[in-house]
């Protein structure tokens, strides 16, 4: 009897644990957000984006940043860097530039893609250089 | 008529020279390594802003943290928002100047750089090693050094002491080219 009531003591015990090292374990390894299966948070042209951090920094980046922006424009340069793709956006502004860096997978798609061209791409904002940067970009739309 | 003309085409020449003498990379890499026996951490940023100015060898460089990639999710989260506090501080800036940057040539020749370091709203004065090599065209830089986490007031808590080196590895790689609008 008492030796039953013990057995099962060890046996919730073990599973509480088993549970919590699980748990543990897939908190420790969240996986990052997936910017291709979110929907965007914001959605703006190239034009406006720029607009907003060159006016008010501080004010865009409490708007934008780690936001999931989704931007139109017309594509001004595509640049390859230690194979990770980037596309630079044309703005009426003649010194800063939206630019996006495509995730790994978008980077490696043989798509071609071609300055003079309509695009909308979402990714994560992670602030303002020179240039609005957006990260993690998917391509959603290429004209 | 003549007159501002001479002054202008002078004004045009002397744009473009100066244009000539920045040399910027809006793509270079910046990573950081901090290793103890429990875990490794790395991350890594690829959109570093560098512009050096070929006259004098001074540089000015521009780092978005939320910019630093790491593997694992969880701790680019900490990453910003315990220790560097991202929203707060966006950026780390470095100043400073490249020294004897006049001797530097097509070779591959070892530089100290001296500035100042702000990040986490906090400066410091720091000198780095860099192996520098410039052409007319490029000014490549790469080196590595060491910062302290408690000069830049980030604060480890007792629970991770052991995860999280108090020293961390900072590399950089950058590839200036002239700068032209």
């Amino acid at each position: 009897m008492n030796n039953k009531k013990v057995k099962r003591r060890i046996s919730i015990l073990l599973i509480i644990g088993i549970l919590g090292l699980f748990i543990g374990y897939k908190i420790y390894n969240k996986p990052h957000l997936n910017v291709a299966r979110e929907s965007a948070d914001i959605r703006r042209t190239a034009n406006m984006l720029l607009a907003d951090f060159s006016t008010d920094e501080t004010k865009a980046n409490t708007k934008y940043l780690d936001k999931i922006v989704a931007v139109k424009g017309i594509i001004s340069s595509v640049d390859l860097e230690s194979e990770k793709r980037s596309i630079t956006l044309l703005t009426t502004d003649n010194f800063g530039s939206v630019i996006c860096y495509l995730t790994e997978d978008n980077s490696q798609n043989s798509m071609p893609i071609k300055a003079g061209q309509a695009v909308t791409l979402k990714g994560i904002c992670t602030g303002f250089l020179m240039d609005v940067i957006l990260v993690k970009c998917v391509i959603t739309d290429l004209k | 008529m003549k007159a501002i003309s001479t002054v202008l085409s002078c004004l045009f020449l002397v744009s473009f020279i100066s244009a000539q003498e920045q040399f910027l990379t809006k793509k270079g890499m910046i990573s950081f390594f901090s290793k103890t026996p429990i875990e490794n951490i790395k991350a890594e940023n690829n959109q570093v802003l560098s512009i050096v100015d070929a006259s004098n060898g001074q540089m000015a460089i521009a780092i978005l943290m939320k910019s630093f990639m790491f593997d694992k999710a969880l701790m680019q989260e900490h990453f910003n928002e315990n220790y560097v506090e991202s929203d707060k501080y966006p950026k780390a800036t470095f100043k400073g100047t490249i020294l004897d940057f006049d001797k530097i040539t097509v070779l591959e020749t070892f530089k100290a750089i001296n500035g100042n370091l702000t990040m986490h709203g906090i400066t410091k004065e720091i000198t780095i090693e860099a192996s520098i090599k410039k052409t007319s065209n490029a000014i490549k830089m790469t080196g590595d050094f060491f910062i302290n986490l408690a000069d830049f007031g980030v604060e480890i808590p007792p629970i991770v002491k052991n995860n999280i080196s108090e020293k961390i590895k900072i590399s950089f790689r950058f590839q200036h080219i002239p700068y032209k609008k």
